[in-house]
C-alpha cells in the first residue's frame, strides 16, 4: 500500500515538472487520474509492442488474445509506431500516460529508467516465474544500483554473420567451416567475384554498425577492453581502438556503396533478395524470412563472427535480451506486472512460438529439443562464447552511445581517412559528459 | 433615467466601465497568460537549464554545471560546427537562390505572361504540404527502390545511388528539396504585395520609356519595401528553424546535421541532457535578432 502512495507521489511531481519544462510534458494531463484507483489485477491491460511490423504485431496481439483467453483479462495490444521514434521517447512516454505493459530491453536502457522510478519492481513477478527463468537470465535483467528486477526477459537473439546456404553453395563456399580472419576474407573475396555485395551494411541509423565495431572489438582487444572502453576506463585514441577501425577499413572494399542510405531493414532485404553474401546482424527479423515462405527460413544459417586474435578466440557475443517491462504511471500497473509475469511464463512463450516468433527463449521449460534447425545453430553461436554483451547502445550509458559513438561510426563509414580526428572527438566527448546521476 | 446615461457617458471617457475592464482583461488577460505560461516560463526555464546537469526526470536530479554545457557545444561536440555549418548553407542558399527565385516568378506572375495561372498553381502546390509530408515524398522518391531511383535504372537496394548518405551532394538535394516548397511561398507572398501596388505607377514608368528591370528596381522594389522585410525575415527563420524535414528523412541519427536536430536529440531523446537546453540557447540567440528586426517592422505598419 505504501507502495502505491509512492508511485502516485511520482507521477504528480512528474506532471508538475512536465508543466515547468513545457512540451515534454503535455502528456501528463491525465495521469492524476488515471493513476488512482488501480488495486486490483484484474483489471483490462494495456500493452505496447515494440514493433512496427506486420509480424511483431500479430505475434504481440496473439500474445493478448492467448491471455485473455486464460484467464479472462482484456488486453488491448497497440504498436509503437516507429520503434527508434518509439525508443527516443521512452522517458517522455513513461512520465504521460504508458500503456501498462510494454515490451523493451534489458540493460542500462531499463536499469536508467528503473531508477529514476518510471518502472514497476518485477522482481515478485521474477521470483513466482521460479525455475522457469534462468539465474543467467534473472542476473542479466538485474538492475546493479538496487539489486531489483525491472523487466522480465522473454526472448534473446545472438549477433552474428547471417547467410543463405543457397547463394554460398552456388559460389562453393562453406562459411560453416570458416574460423579466421584469412577464411574470412577469402569468403568476401570469393562473393564479391561472383558479383554479390560482400558484407553488406546499412547505417542510417546509426546503430546498425555498432554491432560491426563491438565484435572487432571483441575478437582484436578482448570483452574486458570492450566494456572498459564503453564505460570511460580504456581510450578512444589508444592504439588498440585505431586497430578496431582499421579492421572495420578493411572491410569496407567488400560492402554496399550506399551503406549511409539504407537502414537495418534494407540489409535484411539485401539478404532476402540474394544480392549479399553476408550480413552482420541480430538474428530478430528471421521471422519476417518465415513470413515472406518456409523454404527462405530454412535457407537462412547464422555462424560467430571469425577469430581475430587467436588469444581471445571467439569468446565474446552481443546477445540482447528483450522483455516485457511494466510502467508506474500505467492506469494498471500491477495488471501489467501479471501481464508481463505470464509474457516470460512458458504459456506466453507457447502462444508466442505458436504465432510464428521464432526467437530463442528465456523461460527454461521450453526447452532446445522443440527448437528448430536455425535457433538450434544460433544456441550454438551463443553458447561458444565466454562473455555475452547487450549490444553497445544498452551496454553504455545513451548520451554517448547515440549521439557520440553512433554518429563517429557514421564519420568514419563518410571519411575513414579522418580517423585520428574522429577518434580523440570522441574521446573528448566521453570527457565532457557530465556525472550520471 | 437621463441622469444616469450622460453619468455612464461622462465616466466612460475618464475611464473604463467594469464591463471594459472585464472584456480588456479576458482579451489581453487570457491571451498574456496562455503566452507566459507556455512559451515565457518554458523559454526562460530552457536557458535556466541549459546551466545544469540533468537527465528530465526528476527534478531533485538537477545539478548546477555553470558553463560546462557550453563549454562541451563549443569544443567537444563532434556535430556542433557541422550543424552550424548547414544552418549556414541553408541561410545563404535561401537568401540567394530561392527567395530571389520566388520573387522573379511572383514578379512575372503578375506581368500576366502566357500560361500564368498554370505557374501559379503548379509553383503554389508544395506549399500546401508540410515539410514533413514533403520529406517524406521525397524520402520515397529518392531512397533505394524509389521512383527516381527506378527512373534512372537503379531499381534494386543493391545498387541504389547514394543520394542522402552522400556527402559530396546531399546538401544540395536537401536544399533543393527544402526550396520546392519555399520559392512558392515567397511567390505567393510577394504575388499578393505586387498586386497591391498601384498600376499607373508602372504605367507612368513606361511612358517615361523605362527599362523592365528599371521600373522594377526603381519603382516597384522601393514599393514593396514592407513585405521585402518580412520575406528576408521570414527567409532568415525558416533556414533556422529547419528541422522537420531532416528529421524525416535521416531520423535522430543526424546523417546532415542541423542545430535544430542537435537540441532535440540531446534533450528529447534516449540521450536527454541538458546539452539540448545550451544548444536550444545558442538556437534562440542565433533566431532572436531576426525575430525582433520582423516584429518591430509589423509593428511599424500597424501604427502606421
Amino acid at each position: 500500500m505504501s507502495n502505491e502512495v509512492k508511485e502516485n507521489g511520482v507521477s504528480r511531481r512528474t506532471v508538475l515538472k512536465g508543466a515547468a519544462v513545457g512540451g515534454a510534458g503535455l502528456l501528463g494531463g491525465g495521469t492524476l487520474l488515471s493513476s488512482c484507483g488501480s488495486d486490483e489485477a484484474t483489471g483490462p491491460v494495456k500493452f505496447t509492442a515494440r514493433t512496427n511490423d506486420e509480424t511483431g504485431l500479430k505475434i504481440a496481439q496473439a500474445l493478448a488474445d492467448a491471455y485473455t483467453a486464460e484467464t479472462g483479462i482484456e488486453v488491448t495490444m497497440q504498436g509503437s509506431g516507429d520503434t527508434n521514434a518509439f525508443q527516443d521517447g521512452i522517458s517522455q512516454y513513461l512520465q504521460g500516460t504508458p500503456d501498462d505493459a510494454f515490451q523493451w530491453m534489458a540493460g542500462f536502457r531499463t536499469n536508467f529508467r528503473a531508477d529514476q522510478g518510471l518502472l514497476v519492481d518485477l522482481s515478485e513477478n521474477i521470483s513466482n516465474l521460479g525455475d522457469q527463468m534462468p539465474a543467467g537470465f534473472v542476473s542479466g535483467a538485474t538492475n546493479p544500483t538496487d539489486g531489483k528486477q525491472y523487466i522480465i526477459p522473454t526472448t534473446w537473439y545472438p549477433w552474428g554473420l547471417h547467410y543463405r546456404k543457397s547463394t554460398m553453395q552456388e559460389i562453393g563456399l562453406d562459411p560453416e567451416g570458416l574460423y579466421n580472419w584469412d577464411d574470412f576474407m577469402k569468403l568476401l573475396e570469393g562473393t564479391k567475384k561472383k558479383g554479390l555485395i560482400g558484407y553488406a551494411l546499412g547505417d542510417k541509423g546509426g546503430w546498425e554498425a555498432m554491432g560491426t565495431f563491438s565484435i572487432l572489438n571483441t575478437r582484436l582487444n578482448g570483452y574486458n577492453y570492450h566494456i572498459d572502453l564503453l564505460n570511460g576506463r580504456a581510450q578512444w585514441t589508444d592504439q588498440k581502438t585505431v586497430d578496431v577501425f582499421k579492421r572495420f577499413e578493411m572491410l569496407i572494399p567488400y560492402m554496399n556503396k550506399n551503406v549511409l542510405d539504407i537502414s537495418w531493414d534494407g540489409m535484411r532485404d539485401l539478404l532476402l533478395q540474394k544480392k549479399c553474401g553476408a550480413i552482420m546482424m541480430g538474428s530478430w527479423w528471421a521471422n519476417d524470412f518465415k513470413a515472406q515462405s518456409q523454404a527462405d527460413y530454412d535457407d537462412l544459417w547464422i555462424v560467430p563472427f571469425p577469430e581475430i586474435n587467436p588469444e581471445f578466440g571467439r569468446d565474446s557475443i552481443d546477445a540482447p535480451v528483450d522483455g516485457m517491462c511494466a510502467a508506474t504511471n500505467g492506469t494498471n500497473p500491477e495488471g501489467g506486472a501479471a501481464f508481463a509475469e505470464w509474457c516470460g511464463s512458458e504459456n506466453g512463450m507457447l502462444a508466442a512460438q505458436a504465432a510464428g516468433d521464432t526467437s530463442l527463449y528465456a523461460n527454461s521449460r521450453l526447452d532446445s529439443s522443440g527448437y528448430d534447425a536455425f535457433n538450434k545453430q544460433k544456441l550454438a553461436v551463443i553458447g561458444e562464447a565466454k562473455n555475452v554483451m547487450n549490444f553497445l547502445d544498452r551496454d553504455c550509458r545513451n548520451d554517448f552511445a547515440g549521439p557520440i559513438v553512433g554518429v563517429q561510426i557514421q564519420n568514419f563509414l563518410k571519411n575513414p581517412a579522418d580517423l585520428n580526428k574522429i577518434l580523440e572527438e570522441t574521446q573528448a566527448a566521453w570527457d565532457a559528459l557530465p556525472p550520471l546521476s | 433615467m437621463t441622469t444616469t446615461a450622460t453619468k455612464v457617458k461622462t465616466r466612460r471617457r475618464r475611464a473604463f466601465t467594469r464591463k471594459d475592464i472585464l472584456t480588456l482583461s479576458l482579451f489581453i488577460g487570457v491571451p498574456t497568460f496562455l503566452h507566459v505560461f507556455w512559451v515565457w516560463i518554458p523559454a526562460i526555464s530552457t536557458i535556466g537549464l541549459s546551466f545544469t546537469f540533468w537527465n528530465g526526470v526528476k527534478l531533485s536530479d538537477i545539478k548546477w554545471a555553470g558553463l560546462a554545457n557550453y563549454n562541451t557545444v563549443f569544443t567537444a561536440s563532434p556535430q556542433f560546427y557541422d550543424a552550424l555549418q548547414n544552418n549556414t548553407y541553408w541561410l545563404l542558399w535561401f537568401t540567394s537562390i530561392a527567395t530571389p527565385l520566388g520573387v522573379l516568378l511572383a514578379y512575372q506572375v503578375d506581368r500576366a505572361i502566357r500560361g500564368h495561372k498554370i505557374y501559379e498553381s503548379v509553383y503554389y502546390i508544395p506549399v500546401v504540404l508540410s515539410l514533413a509530408v514533403i520529406g517524406i515524398i521525397w524520402r520515397f522518391m529518392l531512397g533505394p527502390a524509389g521512383l527516381v531511383q527506378v527512373l534512372l535504372g537503379h531499381p534494386g537496394i543493391e545498387d541504389a545511388i547514394p543520394i542522402f548518405g552522400n556527402y559530396s551532394i546531399n546538401t544540395y538535394v536537401i536544399l533543393g528539396i527544402a526550396s520546392w516548397r519555399h520559392i512558392g511561398y515567397i511567390m505567393l507572398l510577394y504575388l499578393a504585395g505586387l498586386k497591391s501596388v498601384d498600376p499607373s505607377l508602372r504605367e507612368a514608368a513606361a511612358i517615361d520609356g523605362a527599362t523592365e528591370w528599371q521600373t522594377f528596381r526603381k519603382i516597384v522594389l522601393p514599393a514593396m519595401a514592407p513585405v521585402n522585410t518580412i520575406i528576408i525575415v521570414i527567409t532568415v527563420i525558416e533556414s533556422l528553424r529547419a528541422f522537420d524535414l531532416i528529421y524525416i528523412i535521416y531520423g535522430t541519427s543526424t546523417g546532415w546535421p542541423i542545430l535544430g536536430m542537435l537540441v532535440f536529440v540531446n534533450i528529447y531523446g534516449q540521450a536527454a541532457s541538458m546539452l539540448g537546453a545550451a544548444y536550444a540557447v545558442i538556437l534562440f540567440l542565433l533566431s532572436i535578432i531576426p525575430i525582433v528586426f520582423y516584429l518591430r517592422t509589423v509593428f511599424r505598419e500597424d501604427i502606421k
